[in-house]
């Protein structure tokens, strides 16, 4: 396609029909690159799912009407209150929340969650594949891990309470336990299920014990340890809510919290959904980054696209 | 035999290997093997499954320890695997992580070569073995029988010596199987005479031993029992086989497999 479009422009002296053929197969390069954008798009926004949201939705509408608002309020007044919310809700303030709006809420909610995360991924996956590879190691770590990925987190809420009082810094460390759990097992086990014969290939091409660690059993678990990490992402988002509903005075917990004692549905809704999207869009790009890093391996590709 | 030719490249002094089964007994998978292999030399050790041919190869290449006896490679004891003896597996080893070319030099990277050097090496290799134009593809992409071919441009690339391959083309298809014999002979005669790699070729095909080897050696429940020379020139064809020298050694093999029966020789199994 290329070739017949340079083509055209082939008319005036040597230099300019090279310049103007080079123009032509840039342009005819990213009309391509266009096309493949729209394509892309299209295929990633499935109207299926569509389809599944309006059906909600109209479901929603029609309880809405029969129920009184106060139990279930329509579509279109929550999407409003959203709207307003998001950057100004005063209501909040008479309940004495430090921002009355829903975006610093979200914002401190969203810290805390990528810290967390942060945090107990590194923990988790250092202790994770030092177990796998060092038996006294495993000795030493695998029988409390076990047992802590047994025990629901929340029993630890607590002590955490008790340790660190109500704040940031509870609802943090729960959350750095729970994620740090998670990638503990992932990344043991994909240490684990690395065929041998990698490492046997490695030693014979002359790899040091360095080298395999850097160039093997890295490469070779990022894409279940990343799997992990977006399991662990999920259920940090839920978690560190809840921790806020046990006592905060910032984030979308205490938000909930608040609205709950106001049986405000309308606000209790908008705020979920709010929180749903903002999981969703952070899961997204969690995907995309798995896919983008983990190109060598299709069966993962496949799965996360 | 030119003179710069190390005449006892590898050499094996009374080695055993024994290993401890569930039940508490010791097998001896491998049981007082001697030979010498001089430099240049294309061996083939042929044998049932479970003879102890691959427990032999993984005591060369430093994966296994020897219960008994010496192992020494180049006028040096093995106490473990290292660059000096390249491995191609049975099973794929190529990283499924690296594209084709970083696959290819990472025994060099390994070792510091500088990039341009390294990559310079790595194609000139895959041009070799037949695979120039897929050196940006990831494994995932390329046939068992092109993997095959990675792992060999990847062992030779990497400027061991010694080079072992342990039932290499063993699950592949007949018409890829003899590609890749053609390909590895190829690679070992690039080097000429007096420079070749010394190569240690695992096999139970008899046919594939008489097409590659100089000289077959026979093991049978962890001994070595015969070791014959195979003294037809090469380039050895299809008809080469059928030389009456070549039926001979053929039969003396099958007679070792415990299969003379099927070729019609009426002497008593041993």
């Amino acid at each position: 396609m290329s070739d017949a479009e340079t083509g055209t422009v082939d008319s005036d002296d040597a230099i300019g029909a090279e310049a103007g053929s080079r123009r032509a197969r840039k342009a005819a390069r990213s009309a391509v690159g266009a096309r493949v954008a729209i394509r892309r798009f299209v295929a990633a926004v499935d109207p299926l799912r569509f389809a599944g949201v309006a059906l909600f939705v109209l479901v929603w509408q029609g309880l809405a009407a029969l129920l009184s608002p106060i139990r279930l309020p329509p579509p279109l007044a929550v999407m409003k209150r959203l709207a307003t919310d998001f950057l100004d809700a005063p209501s909040l303030s008479y309940y004495g929340v430090a921002n009355p709006n829903l975006y610093a809420n979200l914002l401190y909610t969203a810290e805390n969650v990528v810290l967390a995360v942060v945090i107990g991924a590194v923990i988790g996956v250092l202790a994770g594949l030092t177990s796998a590879r060092f038996r006294l190691v495993r000795a030493a770590i695998d029988p409390v891990m076990m047992t802590a990925g047994t025990v629901p987190i929340l029993v630890a809420a607590p002590f955490l309470l008790i340790w660190f009082g109500v704040g940031r810094l509870s609802a943090v460390c729960l959350v750095i336990f729970y994620v740090t759990v998670i990638l503990y097992l992932f990344a043991r086990r994909a240490a684990n299920n690395i065929n041998p014969i990698y490492e046997e290939f490695a030693r014979t091409l002359g790899a040091t014990e360095r080298q395999i660690v850097f160039d093997l059993l890295t490469p070779a678990t990022v894409p279940e340890i990343l799997g992990g990490l977006r399991i662990a992402l999920a259920g940090a988002w839920g978690l560190e809510a809840v921790s806020e509903l046990l006592g905060s005075q910032e984030g979308v917990g205490k938000v909930l919290e608040v609205l709950a004692g106001a049986t405000d549905s309308e606000g209790i809704i908008a705020n979920l959904l709010l929180l749903g999207l903002v999981a969703v869009i952070f899961d997204a790009v969690a995907g995309s980054a798995i896919a983008r890093l983990t190109g060598w391996n299709a069966g993962l590709r496949s799965e996360w696209n | 035999m030119p003179a710069n030719v190390n005449s006892r490249m590898i050499e094996l002094a009374h080695v055993g290997r024994s290993f401890r089964r569930a039940d508490g007994a010791t097998v001896n998978a491998i049981d007082d093997v001697s030979f010498v292999i001089p430099e240049g030399q294309f061996v083939c050790f042929v044998g049932a499954s479970g003879c102890g041919k691959s427990t032999l190869l993984q005591m060369l290449a430093g994966l296994l320890e020897p219960s008994q006896g010496d192992v020494v490679v180049g006028d040096k004891a093995v106490t473990g695997p290292g660059p000096d003896r390249g491995v191609v597996f049975q099973k794929d080893s190529v990283f499924p992580w690296m594209r084709v070319i970083d696959n290819v030099e990472y025994g060099l990277k390994c070792r510091g070569a500088p990039a341009a050097e390294r990559r310079e090496i790595a194609r000139t290799y895959l041009r070799h073995v037949g695979l120039p134009r897929v050196e940006r593809a990831w494994p995932r992409e390329l046939s068992g029988g092109m993997l095959k071919r990675v792992a060999i441009a990847t062992v030779f690339a990497n400027g061991g010596r010694v080079l072992m391959l342990d039932e290499p083309f063993g699950a592949l298809d007949y018409v890829t199987r003899r590609q890749l014999q053609d390909v590895l002979l190829n690679l070992w005669n690039a080097d000429g005479v007096g420079t070749r790699r010394t190569v240690i070729f695992v096999t139970h095909d008899v046919d594939e031993a008489l097409s590659l080897a100089d000289r077959v050696m026979v093991f049978r429940a962890g001994v070595k029992v015969d070791d014959i020379p195979v003294a037809v020139a090469r380039p050895r064809t299809t008809d080469s086989l059928l030389l009456p020298e070549m039926v001979e050694i053929k039969r003396t093999l099958l007679r070792h497999l415990g299969l003379d029966h099927q070729v019609g020789v009426d002497e008593a199994a041993p």
